[in-house]
Formats: structure tokens, sequence, C-alpha cells
């Protein structure tokens, strides 16, 4: 659904690369998780594809057409949803969304049904000016639906939004991801990427440094950890303990003879502390 | 494509109608098409005032009254008064045989000169038929200086259409919603045709309907709608430039302001330059459009004159709109 070949963009025009020299793919009906840290150049990647940025230097398939050309009628099948929600104020909910959806040349969805499907039911005559700034992003989110797309944008899909929205939205999602649709999910959140994608890319710098399933790169790169609580001269002292490391055994064993144990208990390793190691970057 | 330019419009004058500023630019060229209507009566009035005493003779009363305006008093101490009073007002009393006529001293020596004058014909006895000139006239019955408001407000109408584009795209920018339509099948010309349309035609109704609240409903429309179009492609290309260059509603009307100034400057020079320095003002396109204009109210328009001014607009429009396409075309991507 996507192809990537050696894409680099520069905003000076210069040696400076936002995006250096980056190769993907996307099959259909994958959800492709792109994680990294702000300024790693995950927001001009997505901006390339979705053709707000011109594509400067590589080769870019995006629903089957070349981005070298100019094609508005791709727009029919692919949805976007942006970090900052981008809705006209002085229009009414339904309102902005019959007006974007007279824009699209493919048949659409009813307004009514995605204004309730994101929770806003009851608020459709209400100007999106008067909106919170949550709701004006579900009403960004619920746009990006209007015209069933195939291929489906989400940057930061769940910023912002209490944890009860942020999971209808992520249920939204994965109701998407059955219907087959393929989504570009753009985020620093690794719980989410690690909830919802098939495979994920580690962008920072510009560049991508692995792609992978989330199971496989915790296979390969995450540890069983020990999170154990003791208390130490009347504090109480936390350590994380990798169980599989010779020195940490060791340590836990220690800690276990010498001290009051408060909690102790085992986990796997999450998707960010797998960044971290492999980027030697954390998520901010 | 035409259904999606369509949408834009429609959307716009949707916004339109609920945002203050955008509904002010709309309605304030009716307001002041209203205002000169009102105020156009007195714009000609030439008329001398003159203050005569109750117990003067009824035909000399009547005689001043058929070409002054005449207040009466009832003795000369309140005639003294008035003349005294800040405006121009001649004071004419009888004294001996003849007459006396009482000035302030700091009248206008027209008023002055006017007054003796017709003193002077009432003393002879002379009438406007006595003349032996004839009347040859060309049948004017608007006054010029009418016609020159009208036409200022014309091209005040043209100017605030950018103004309407400006503050259109600066709310998309404050939105963020031109990103939004990037991504949807609507092409780049059909945005800025749809978002031309709302500053276009709501400019040009205003038009119309201050012509009509002005008196000017015997125009050649055909011509007027001409000008109007053409001289308003360069207020849209403003609107858009500086619309995308500012970053709030006040900037956008100060910057929009700050560029019609010199172009606002051009239909002074048309006014107020002799003919040997009219020359001077031919780069700006709304001198052009004035001038028409300025043929169309008057009735004095023909084809030829109308069809090369609207052709200097456009030239002069156009090579304004490949200095900014770049511009326009960055800024809405």
């Amino acid at each position: 659904m996507i192809s990537v070949k050696n894409l680099s963009h520069s905003y000076n025009k210069d040696e400076t690369k936002a995006v250096n020299n980056i190769s993907f793919e996307v099959q259909k009906g994958e959800t492709f998780g792109f994680l990294g840290p702000s300024g790693a150049g995950k927001s001009t990647t997505q901006n390339i594809l979705t053709g707000l940025l011109k594509l400067q230097q590589g080769e870019v398939t995006v629903g089957g057409f070349d981005l070298k050309k100019v094609h508005n009628e791709r727009f029919n099948k692919i949805g976007v949803s942006f970090e900052q929600s981008n809705v006209y104020g002085k229009l009414t909910a339904k309102e902005n969304l019959k007006f974007y959806a007279k824009l699209f040349d493919v048949e659409t969805r009813d307004p009514d049904e995605l204004i309730a499907l994101v929770g806003l039911q009851g608020k459709e005559k209400v100007r999106a000016g008067e909106f919170s700034k949550g709701m004006k992003h579900r009403l960004t989110f619920a746009r990006s639906m209007l015209n069933n797309p195939e291929l489906w944008f989400l940057d930061e899909p769940t910023t912002g939004l209490d944890p009860a929205i942020a999971a209808t939205i992520k249920d939204i999602i994965r109701e998407q991801q059955k219907k087959g649709t393929t989504s570009f999910l753009t985020t620093h959140n690794m719980f989410i990427a690690d909830e919802l994608c098939d495979r994920v890319a580690f962008i920072i710098d510009g560049e991508i440094k692995l792609i992978d399933t989330p199971k496989n790169l915790k296979l390969e790169y995450g540890k069983k950890l020990i999170d154990i609580e003791y208390v130490k001269d009347d504090k109480i002292v936390k350590e994380t303990l990798k169980t599989v490391d010779e020195h940490d055994k060791k340590r836990i064993s220690e800690i276990v003879n010498a001290y009051d144990i408060r909690t102790m208990h085992s986990k796997e390793a999450t998707l960010e502390e797998i960044f971290i190691e492999v980027t030697g970057r954390g998520l901010v | 494509m035409l259904k999606k330019i369509l949408r834009i419009f429609i959307r716009d004058i949707k916004s339109t109608k609920r945002e203050q500023i955008a509904l002010y630019i709309v309605f304030a060229p009716i307001l002041l098409a209203v205002a000169i209507t009102l105020f156009a009566p007195g714009l000609n009035d030439t008329t001398v005032n003159l203050a005569l005493l109750k117990s003067d003779e009824p035909a000399h009363i009547e005689y001043m009254q058929q070409f002054a305006k005449v207040e009466l008093y009832d003795d000369l101490e309140a005639l003294e008064t008035r003349v005294n009073k800040r405006d121009d007002v001649v004071a004419i009393a009888p004294k001996g045989d003849g007459y006396e006529i009482v000035l302030q001293g700091n009248e206008n020596e027209i008023v002055q000169t006017y007054s003796t004058m017709l003193n002077s014909l009432y003393e002879i006895g002379a009438t406007p038929e006595d003349t032996s000139a004839t009347i040859m006239s060309f049948g004017k019955t608007v006054p010029p200086l009418k016609t020159m408001l009208v036409n200022m407000l014309v091209s005040l109408t043209v100017m605030l259409a950018g103004m309407l584009i400006a503050l259109s795209i600066v709310t998309e920018k404050a939105e963020n919603t031109i990103n939004a339509l990037n991504v949807t099948p609507l092409s780049q010309t059909g945005f800025v045709i749809g978002k031309s349309m709302t500053g276009g035609l709501v400019s040009l109704v205003s038009i119309v309907i201050a012509l009509f609240i002005t008196g000017y409903s015997g125009v050649n429309w055909l011509m007027v709608i001409l000008v109007g179009v053409t001289s308003m492609l360069l207020s849209l290309i403003i609107g858009f430039v500086q619309g995308l260059a500012s970053s709030d509603v006040i900037e956008a009307a100060t910057n929009v302001k700050m560029i019609f100034l010199p172009i606002a400057g051009s239909i002074v020079g048309y006014e107020l330059l002799s003919d040997k320095w009219q020359w001077t003002m031919y780069w700006s396109p709304f001198y052009w459009a004035y001038k028409a204009n300025d043929m169309i109210l008057s009735k004095t328009a023909d084809w030829p004159t109308v069809l090369l001014c609207t052709g200097m607009v456009l030239v002069l429009t156009l090579a304004v709109f490949f200095i900014a396409r770049p511009k326009i075309r960055k800024g809405l991507s």
C-alpha cells in the first residue's frame, strides 16, 4: 500500500536532513507504527506521504500513486487524522463533516453516525469553536473516516484525550483494522503502538533504526525484568534488574538475603524500554 | 470541480454570516451608499443666505426668495445680531430711498458680490427671462461631487473584496484547515477560485446595491460588471498574498490597508492632477478602473474607452499575479 525507497527531505534544501535516506513498505491491511521522539522525522515523513510536503528525493508510491506526479484523486482513498485538530470553528460539528464529505468523489459515511461514533452525539448542532480541545480532536478524527479510507494516516490519535475517550478511539482503530484498512500510525506513545501495530519502525534523527513486529522486538531485545522494593537504612529503595543478566541475578540474591523486601514484581520489557536500548535515546 | 468550488463558496458565505468583521465589510458599502444618498441633496447647494426685515416691501422679499434663502427679522438690531453669527449671512435693510447691505466683514467675497448684484438686479427690475442668451444643457442632472463620491465608494468596495479574502485566509490559517483541505481531492486552483468567488461576488452585489441606493440604476450595467470584475482581480490577489503573509486578523487588515494606500492615492491623483500629469498614475490598475467608472457613472462612457481601461487593468493585474503566484502557491501548500 505504501512503498518508500531512499526518501530524504531537507527543509532548507541543504545537507541538513529532516529525513535521511529511509526505506520501508507497508502492506495492505497492515497497521504500521512510526515511532520516535519529537523532531525525529515522523511528521516530515507523514507529511510527504500525505502530499502536504513536496517529495524532494526518493521514490514513494502511496495507494498505487507515484508521488512524483500530482494525483488529487488519490485522496478519495486516503484519510488523515491530524495531531492538531483543524476544524472550522464557525461551523457546527455536522456542518464541518458535511462540507468535507462533499469534497470527495466517492461515497461518504453519514456525518451523524461518525459524530456518534466518537462520542459527540448531541453536539451535532454545536459550533466547533465552542468545543474543548479533546472534542475538536475527536471531530478531526471522525472527519478522517468520512471517505471510508483504504489507507488511514493517524498522527498521535490519542494525544490529549482522557483515558476513556482514548480507549474508544483505539476501539475504532481496531474495528477499522478488522475491515482491512491499512493504517500508518505516527506516535511517540509506545503503549498505543504496542497495542495496535502489526509492525513498528523506530525513527531517530531522520533515520530508521529498525523495523519489526512488537512481538519480535520483545523477543530479541526485551529481557525479563524484576521491579524490587526493599528497606535500607530505614529508607525504601527501588531497583529494576534483569533476570537474564548474571550481575543482576547476583544483585537480586544479595537484596533478598540482606534486606527487608517490600514488593517484588516480574515484568516484560516495554516497547519504550526497547526503544531506549536500541536508539540510546528517550521518547520525549 | 465546479461542485467543489461551489462548496467552498457556500462554506465561506456561511462563515461570513457568522463573522462580525466580515459582516461589517459586507455591509459597510451599503451603509456608505445610504449616507451619500442622505447628504447628496446638499452637495450642490450654493444658495446664499440673506437676512431681511419683516417690514420690508413684500415685492423685495418675494424677489430675493427666488434666488436666495431668506430669513426675516423684526428689527434692525435682530438683523445685526443674525449677521454677527458664525455663518455667512448678508443682511439687506431699507435705508432712505435705497437699501443698506450689512456685513460681518469676513464673508466669502462671492457671497458679498452675489448679494449686492442680486439687490441691484431687483432695483432695475431684471428677471431671468430678460436675458438674450440661449440655454444649451448637456442634461447632466447628477452633481459631480456625488458621482465622485459614488465612484470612490465603488473603488472602496472593490478593495474590501481583498480584505474579505485576507480575513478568510487568516482564519483558515489560524484553524489550520488549509492542511485538511489539502488532503481532499479538491485542487489548489479549485480552492483559490472558490475563495475568490466569495470576495468577488459579495463585493459585486454590494456595488450593484450601492448604485441602486445612490440613484445610478440607469447606468450601463454590463460596463459596471466588466470594470468591477476586472478591477476586483487585483484586490483578490492582494487579499490572498496578505492573508497568507499575516498571522492574525489585525495584521492582515493593516497590511491590506497599507497596500491599498498608494492605490487609493492614484484615485486622488485622477481627481486632482492636471491632464499634463495624469500619466504618473498610469501604473495603478485602480486609476484605470476609476477612470472607466467615472465615465460610466456620468453616462459618457463608450465601449472602446471602457475596453481600453479594462485592458489596462488586466495587463497590470497580470503583472502583479505573476509576481505573487509563487508566494500564493507556497502559502497554500
